[in-house]
């Protein structure tokens, strides 16, 4: 559990609350958010709406990060993810859609199939979580990455993933430079 | 570690059904995209949370969701251009009136 | 010297293969390769005839055909008659060639004129040389031919092709004959040498007829009595064509014949007695018409005729030198009256002797070898047809045939008057209508010099004893024919005919007319021949064609049948597969929506049932 967690349990145990029954409320407080946020990203009719609520979802996992001992990726994906890619998006629909037109339809016509699948999708995969037996606790609840550590582990073991996902990065920036490009 | 692993895998199994339901339904490509990238991020989820509770020493799960951010931001940022090269020429953004290469 | 006979046809033919393959770019040139061909034949034929007076004879090149066992030679002719005929196809036909170059300078068809000239000198040399019958009917075939390219030569006037078809048809009755003949003695004598002739060994009555259907050949090719009549109509083509075929060498082919076949006849006189009474009355008749007429080819045609029928008088009483040479003479002063009228019509571009009149003062080299030709056929000594007619009248009376010496007496009165009626009309007295009348280019001024030449000299090649009776006759002839014209057409002028004419208008009628023979063929011949043909067409259309019809109808009907079996059982398998196919693709094309969500859609419901599957089946 990192210092944050912690000192939101203090304040929660100084209103008499317990410290675990806290942190599940918090959690699913979160998942909960995480998941309404994402329905709203699919159905509402506003583009513009659909890109807050996105970021909205993100913040919502980026705290679901924290519960999983990921303070550095909760950062990345808050910094990355509602900094930058967001932003991007809300610029591309500004470029392109009419904000605000509600009367035209987002969805296309296969709407209920499409539910339909998903909601299949869904109940197998949690058929499946549920029916599969997971250890009950963490195997070393101590264990803790830090970013040093994951600094490390980059440069060293997954150096060549690194480059190579540099690369791509290099190749995205070149393309997105060349097909944005305005005219000729 | 109070919060049982499954939960976890829920919660990513849930926004992944949301994602592939709005990856399906939209009309327009930002509308997917924004719903690849709840996908993507349930993936992730799932990522640390494995290693979360598998314990991986040298942090091989989040170093796999940190490359996923990566790519899905190269991959958003190339895809909003060209959907707006393809609103430039065309002047439209939904998917199913770019048909210009279809019988 | 004898044994290169046989290359003297072989160069005018080379000539005809440059000329009719070449000609277009030869243009002019070919007029040379056609004369420098006649020309070396003619240096050959020399040589060939100074070796056969050293002695030399008949030989045979090779061994050339074998009909059922019995052999038949490639052999040339070598003989008096041949060498005669030979130097008088040569030198006459080259110097019509010459004279050509000149009539024919601005024909749009130079070359092909030359090409036929000596396709025609090839054949005509290559039938004197023959020593069968195969090859003589093959080369007679060949002149025939040519005669008819010729005649027809300005095709684009109706009447020239008319008139080639014509002389082609006419002269095909008597070659049919011919045939017959030939194919009767092959089958009857087995041989088909001219050597054998005079010692077949079979029965008299069948030699009759072989004589006779030979002789047909001859009447056909010579314009003989009755199918004389496609030699007038002949003189449509071009002028040295009229000379060379039409008055020296083709028609005369038909005397030829009979002379080369004499030893047949000689034989037989059941079939030489034919010969002299169908000349007889060729004679007479040509030469009366000749007298009427005002187309100056046309009364040379005519001549032409009568001379060819005298000959056949002759040859058909026994009389073969006299026939024999005057064949020679004949054909150098008929080719030099043509040519002579050749000149003429291409200076007034006209053939009506009643439009010309006084030509001798502007074309003085035409006017007088016409005058020099005139008097040879009117046979005045001691011009070369003084010689051969009076050898040939001698002949007939010596035979014991005074009716027909009568004839050949009065036809020889004619032969003169005609000739100089057209000599009067046409060379003197005053100009009868605006004619702008030059002498011809030199190039056809000398040929008519050799000629004249010839004609005056050629009666010398052959000692003939003079008879005083003969003499007489001859001198009565001409001293009357002249006479009666003089005083006709320039004494007289216009009054003295026209006088006659009305007196025996009559006869006058039926010689103008001809005879009315094209008439009586038109409607004894030409009209059954037509309805008869109308009837065979009447019942090819209706029975035939009907036939025809009738299983066309059938296959129709058996093609409809198929075709329906085609459309709905062949094609109907083809179009079931094809609909089986299309039906299924309307189902299944259903699934390539061409839109990516439905896709991954699909893709997921995939995924779901794959999870299912493995959910139920267990782990």
């Amino acid at each position: 559990m990192n210092g944050l967690i912690q000192t939101l349990s203090d304040i929660l145990n100084n209103y008499g609350l317990r410290q675990e029954f806290a942190i599940r409320a918090c959690f699913y407080s979160l998942a909960v958010l995480a998941c309404i946020f994402g329905l709203g990203v699919v159905t509402l009719r506003n583009i513009f709406h659909c890109a807050i609520s996105l970021a909205m979802t993100l913040f919502c996992i980026a705290g679901i990060y924290l519960f999983l001992n990921a303070e550095f990726l909760a950062a990345v994906q808050v910094l990355i993810y509602v900094g930058a890619i967001v932003t991007l998006f809300l610029f591309a629909i500004m470029l392109t859609a009419k904000i605000g037109d509600r009367s035209i339809r987002q969805t296309n016509k296969q709407v209920l199939a499409s539910l339909a699948v998903s909601a299949a999708i869904l109940s197998l995969f949690v058929s499946i979580i549920i029916g599969s037996p997971w250890k009950k606790a963490a195997a070393d609840d101590t264990l803790r990455l830090g970013i040093g550590e994951l600094g490390k582990a980059l440069m060293s073991v997954y150096a060549l993933p690194f480059e190579a996902i540099s690369l791509i990065l290099l190749a995205a920036l070149v393309g997105a430079i060349v097909i944005g490009k305005a005219g000729k | 570690m109070m919060i049982p692993q499954s939960h976890f895998l829920i919660l990513g199994a849930v926004l992944f059904a949301l994602g592939l339901y709005g990856a399906l339904t939209r009309r327009t490509a930002i509308g997917i995209l924004m719903s690849i990238e709840l996908v993507l991020n349930a993936a992730n989820i799932n990522l640390i949370t494995f290693n979360r509770f598998l314990g991986s020493p040298d942090g091989l799960g989040q170093i796999f969701a940190l490359f996923v951010i990566a790519i899905a931001a190269a991959s958003a940022v190339v895809g909003l251009v060209l959907v707006i090269a393809v609103y430039r020429n065309m002047k439209t953004i939904f998917t199913d009136k770019i048909n210009l290469m279809k019988w | 010297m004898v044994k290169y006979a046989h290359l003297i046809p072989l160069f005018p033919f080379i000539a005809f293969a440059i000329n009719i393959l070449f000609g277009r770019r030869l243009k002019k040139a070919s007029a040379v390769i056609s004369i420098t061909a006649s020309t070396i034949s003619l240096a050959i034929a020399a040589v060939t005839y100074a070796g056969f007076l050293k002695g030399g004879g008949s030989y045979a090149v090779g061994r050339w055909l074998s009909f059922g066992g019995i052999p038949l030679d490639f052999g040339v002719t070598v003989d008096g008659l041949s060498c005669m005929m030979l130097m008088v196809v040569t030198i006459v036909g080259t110097l019509i060639q010459v004279y050509s170059v000149g009539y024919m300078h601005d024909d749009k068809r130079f070359s092909r004129f030359f090409a036929y000239l000596s396709l025609f000198m090839g054949s005509m040399l290559g039938l004197l040389l023959s020593d069968n019958f195969v090859m003589l009917y093959i080369f007679w075939e060949g002149v025939g031919l040519c005669s008819y390219l010729l005649i027809s030569f300005w095709f684009e006037r109706p009447a020239a092709a008319k008139a080639g078809m014509k002389a082609f048809i006419t002269t095909r009755i008597g070659d049919t004959g011919l045939l017959i003949g030939i194919l009767l003695l092959f089958f009857s004598a087995k041989t088909l040498y001219f050597r054998d002739l005079g010692h077949l060994g079979i029965n008299d009555a069948l030699l009759t007829v072989i004589a006779l259907l030979i002789f047909c050949g001859a009447v056909g090719k010579s314009a003989q009595f009755p199918l004389h009549v496609w030699l007038p109509d002949a003189m449509e083509g071009p002028t040295p064509v009229s000379a060379l075929i039409h008055a020296a060498t083709m028609v005369a082919a038909g005397v030829y014949l009979v002379a080369r076949t004499y030893g047949l006849f000689i034989a037989h006189h059941g079939a030489l007695i034919w010969v002299a009474y169908i000349g007889a009355i060729t004679a007479l008749m040509a030469a009366t018409i000749a007298t009427v007429n005002n187309d100056i080819k046309r009364i040379l045609a005519y001549s032409t005729i009568s001379q060819l029928g005298l000959m056949m008088l002759a040859l058909g009483v026994g009389g073969y030198e006299g026939g024999t040479f005057h064949l020679m003479t004949h054909a150098f002063f008929k080719a030099l009256l043509f040519l002579c009228a050749g000149s003429v019509i291409h200076a007034v571009h006209t053939q009506d002797i009643f439009k010309m009149g006084g030509l001798l003062g502007k074309m003085k080299v035409t006017g007088w070898t016409f005058i020099i030709g005139s008097l040879a056929i009117a046979g005045v000594p001691p011009l070369s047809g003084f010689w051969s007619k009076d050898e040939m009248l001698s002949e007939i009376l010596r035979e014991g045939h005074p009716f027909l010496f009568a004839i050949a007496v009065i036809t020889s009165l004619l032969t003169a008057f005609y000739m100089f009626r057209l000599i009067f009309v046409v060379l003197f007295g005053k100009p009868r209508s605006e004619l702008h009348a030059h002498e011809s280019p030199a190039v056809m001024t000398i040929p008519l010099a050799v000629l004249a030449v010839f004609s005056v000299f050629a009666g010398f090649f052959k000692p003939v004893k003079v008879e005083y009776f003969m003499l007489g006759v001859s001198m009565f002839i001409v001293i009357g024919g002249i006479g009666t014209a003089y005083v006709f057409y320039i004494l007289g002028n216009k009054v003295l005919p026209a006088s006659v004419r009305s007196k025996f208008s009559f006869l006058y009628k039926i010689i103008l007319n001809k005879y009315y023979i094209d008439e009586i063929y038109e409607a004894a011949l030409i009209r059954p021949c037509m309805s008869l043909a109308k009837f065979a067409a009447s019942f090819d259309l209706r029975f035939v064609d009907g036939a025809v019809n009738l299983t066309a109808y059938l296959s129709m009907i058996a093609g409809r049948i198929q075709s329906w079996f085609d459309k709905y059982i062949v094609d109907g398998a083809v179009n079931m597969v094809a609909n089986i196919t299309w039906l299924c693709s309307a189902v299944f094309r259903r699934l390539q929506t061409g839109f990516i969500q439905n896709y991954i859609l699909i893709a997921f419901l995939g995924l779901a049932i794959m999870i299912l599957i493995k959910l139920i089946g267990g782990y």
